[in-house]
């Protein structure tokens, strides 16, 4: 059972002048799960888009079941046998499950209905052909993935970070299907963060650091430390906070049995200098919650006070004229002026208060003070922000929500898609806030990172609040808030 | 039904297009008649034609600006060769390669240099513009031969060659879209990254949508002359943004992978009815822009207004099932 059915032959990608990847070998064989391991930037991305044909390596070879993959296309790494399951579904919204599916197949959509019907109820899931996709949840949307792949008769499945929105039950529902898979003589490629997934399933790991192989051995005969010491030498695990801190005075923000959109009779409260750590699963309301907040959306019963008056925005300026601040999950789309220059972006909050003719210098020097502050690493302020790492990227993001001078800071997954180090300096940044009296709501499904922060946790599930837990709360108290409720939901 | 109506709006448009030609009706007699429904088809060719080039293009969420320059230098392909004495066929096909060679021009630059559909073809709308007013010196072209003329009149069953070509045209498209390659067309336009991941030769869709858009311009170029037996050196300016509306108006997204061929043929239809219908109600013809902009868009505004309320309404559901779906769990939990 150990046919090589996948191999990377000293690989390397450079983008202009950056090297992504430094003579990679890397190989799948049949009837095995191979686990992918390695920090933001690393390179596993690149290296799994090279292996599915998405992107030209620089040098290097790529072979599937023992011939060079030439043409370097998806359509040739496909009829080759290998199909890349991307952490975020590719879906055509508006067709239907099987049109999904089906597309790039030699014949039209309907000559695989029996046969697609027949890989759902393999797999146990409850899908049907006919749905729009538009209309799926997101563990339905990676089903689809897998289902194309299956379809294809894919002899390598790569998963990339399939678990990152999926309930505790769906994960060991799709760890039922990859055991099967593998069973069946497939070979699997498996990225994630969260090592007690890799544990669970794989049978060999490699780890990359800055482009390097630098572990590459089988699952069983290596133990976590050595696995996070190749991953990130020099940094432990995050603790839970260290110090506990007295918060006293009235609420700055309290919520009153609140609902809206996705979320029910949500009661909690914030005081001056306080961190509220709000968490739970993908889905659970929070991003709504904090959108109802800021006035992006409209609630539906239930009272809000802002510094002991009722307070309902009509939007986003509105409420940030009362102190309320809101830092979107989704930098790209709703955070940044990407093409813009950074002083620019910083300023944007407050271009309202300006005087009609902008002062660049001024501007420029307001930038460079949260630039020392805030640790930015950038060569100028009329860089556009877009060139910028997702960390910097995301300090410039806070540098744009201080400048406001909140009262109230919502936080809503200030650490996506950032790095360990640009990652510890949010933290300090955070807590240095907190210090200086500002009310931060923190959302995040990072539990360890609420643990970290928060003076206290609340967490929700299914639009619920499930419970509040004090600083100091272990991972899986949390979790058991967090999932039990969620699960219940979807039973 | 209002759902019905309000989610589909071929029938929406369809519906108001009959209530027009009604009222038109009551008001001139004698417009309802078989004669009529000719006249509009026949008035409708040039327009359906450069349609039913687009509307591929849009569905590829791109958009050629580009079609009634294609029109006009096919005209003019046409009528120079003809006026040299070649023969009718020959003449038509060098102004169908016209237009495929224009097609092939927009559609690289496109799909293999990489340049922004509304760019590439507001520069290919000036470049056939230009050579086309080189080609005649500005002049327009006149004494077509008998038998052009005759491909525009009536000849078999009320229809005329032109008008059969182009309901042939619509059959072809309405066929190819129900194909497996027709289906890559409308999701090239609804995730183009997904396409291109999935394995789908997404520049060569591009590609090929622009060369059958300039075949399409090049056939709309050989009606408008055969119709009006001379090329003015303006013919077809303009044509494509009425083509463009008429196709919003059918319910075919701009930004791609949403359209019917029977959006495209009642959204032709509706404009042409009405200035038909300005016709027979003596309106004079300066009156069509300004009536036909305000029908195309008093439409968009009721049919996104309801679209909207129907959204809001869907959400709501959404949210609701899901907000009954936890407190019923809630519920069980109280029980045990």
């Amino acid at each position: 059972m150990d046919k090589l059915l996948a191999e990377l032959r000293s690989v390397s990608k450079s983008y202009a002048a950056v090297r992504v990847l430094k003579g990679v070998h890397f190989s799948v064989r049949a009837g095995e799960i191979h686990a992918l391991l390695g920090g933001n930037g690393a390179g596993k991305s690149t290296l799994m888009k090279i292996l599915a044909g998405l992107v030209a390596p620089s040098g290097g070879e790529v072979r599937l079941g023992g011939e060079p993959l030439v043409p370097a296309t998806p359509a040739q790494a496909q009829a080759m046998g290998l199909y890349l399951v991307p952490q975020e579904a590719h879906i055509f919204p508006n067709q239907t499950v099987l049109q999904n599916i089906a597309v790039g197949m030699p014949k039209p959509a309907g000559a695989y209905r029996a046969r697609v019907q027949a890989l759902i109820a393999q797999l146990g899931v409850s899908l049907s052909p006919d749905a729009k996709a538009a209309t799926l949840e997101i563990a339905d949307r990676q089903i689809v993935e897998i289902l194309r792949g299956l379809l294809r008769e894919a002899k390598v499945l790569i998963l990339d970070e399939p678990t990152s929105a999926l309930t505790p039950h769906e994960v060991r529902t799709l760890f039922g299907h990859m055991r099967a898979l593998r069973a069946q003589g497939h070979g699997l490629v498996f990225i994630s963060h969260k090592l007690h997934e890799l544990r669970a399933v794989a049978d060999r790991i490699t780890v990359l650091r800055d482009g390097h192989v630098v572990f590459a051995e089988a699952m069983e005969t290596s133990p976590d430390a050595e696995i996070l010491a190749a991953m990130s030498p020099g940094v432990t695990a995050l603790d839970a906070r260290e110090r506990m801190r007295e918060i006293e005075g009235a609420p700055v923000l309290a919520l009153e049995r609140l609902s809206g959109e996705g979320f029910v009779e949500i009661s909690l409260s914030l005081r001056p200098g306080e961190i509220l750590g709000l968490t739970g699963v993908v889905g659970a309301g929070r991003t709504e919650l904090a959108e109802t907040l800021v006035g992006l959306r409209t609630p539906s019963g239930g009272r809000v006070t802002l510094g002991g008056r009722d307070f309902r925005a009509r939007g986003p300026a509105d409420a940030m004229r009362a102190g309320l601040v809101h830092l979107s999950e989704d930098r790209q789309q709703y955070g940044l002026f990407l093409e813009a220059p950074l002083y620019w972006n910083v300023s944007a909050l407050v271009h309202g208060t300006l005087p009609f003719f902008l002062r660049p210098g001024r501007e420029r020097r307001r930038f460079e003070q949260y630039r020392a502050q805030l640790g930015i690493r950038c060569e100028e302020a009329d860089q556009p922000v877009g060139r910028l790492s997702g960390g910097n990227q995301q300090k410039v993001l806070l540098a744009k929500c201080l400048a406001a001078a909140p009262k109230v800071l919502i936080l809503d997954e200030p650490t996506r898609g950032v790095d360990v180090g640009a990652r510890n300096d949010i933290y300090r940044i955070v807590e240095d806030l907190a210090e200086q009296g500002t009310a931060v709501l923190l959302i995040s499904s990072d539990f360890d990172e609420v643990r970290r922060l928060a003076d206290r946790i609340a967490v929700m599930a299914g639009g619920h609040l499930a419970g509040e837990l004090p600083a100091g709360a272990s991972t899986d108290e949390i979790a058991e808030l967090a999932f039990e409720a969620g699960e219940a939901a979807h039973a | 039904m209002l759902d019905r109506i309000a989610r589909d709006r071929v029938a929406t448009l369809f519906i108001v297009t009959v209530l027009v030609l009604l009222a038109v009706g009551a008001a001139a007699p004698g417009f309802l008649s078989v004669r009529t429904a000719g006249i509009i088809w026949s008035n409708g060719l040039v327009l359906m034609l450069v349609a039913l080039g687009i509307f591929p293009v849009i569905l590829t969420r791109n958009i050629d600006v580009s079609g009634g320059s294609v029109l006009g230098l096919s005209a003019v392909t046409l009528g120079l060769t003809l006026n040299q004495g070649l023969p009718l066929p020959l003449a038509s096909a060098a102004a169908l390669g016209t237009g495929l060679l224009a097609g092939a021009l927009s559609g690289l630059l496109v799909a293999v240099l990489r340049v922004p559909s509304i760019v590439a073809t507001l520069g290919t709308l000036g470049l056939f513009r230009g050579v086309m007013l080189i080609a005649t010196g500005g002049e327009w072209i006149e004494d077509l031969p008998e038998d052009l003329k005759a491909l525009g009149a009536k000849s078999f069953a009320g229809l005329s060659v032109m008008g059969m070509v182009t309901a042939g045209a619509i059959l072809a498209v309405w066929l190819f879209l129900r194909s497996r390659r027709g289906g890559w067309v409308f999701v090239t336009g609804d995730n183009r990254a997904a396409a291109h991941h999935l394995g789908l030769p997404v520049k060569r869709i591009e590609f090929l949508v622009f060369v059958w858009g300039g075949a399409m311009y090049a056939l709309a170029g050989i009606a408008f002359a055969a119709q009006i037996g001379f090329v003015p050196n303006q013919a077809g300016s303009g044509i494509e943004l009425r083509a463009i509306a008429a196709l919003v108006l059918g319910g075919i997204s701009l930004l791609g992978g949403v359209g019917t061929v029977a959006g495209v043929v009642i959204g032709v239809i509706f404009f042409t009815s009405i200035d038909t219908s300005l016709v027979f109600l003596r309106i004079p013809a300066y009156w069509n822009d300004l009536i036909g902009g305000a029908m195309l868009l008093a439409v968009l505004l009721i049919d996104g207004r309801l679209r909207i309320a129907l959204e809001a309404r869907d959400r709501a559901a959404r949210y609701r099932r899901s907000g009954h779906r936890i407190s019923s769990t809630r519920d069980l939990e109280d029980a045990a």
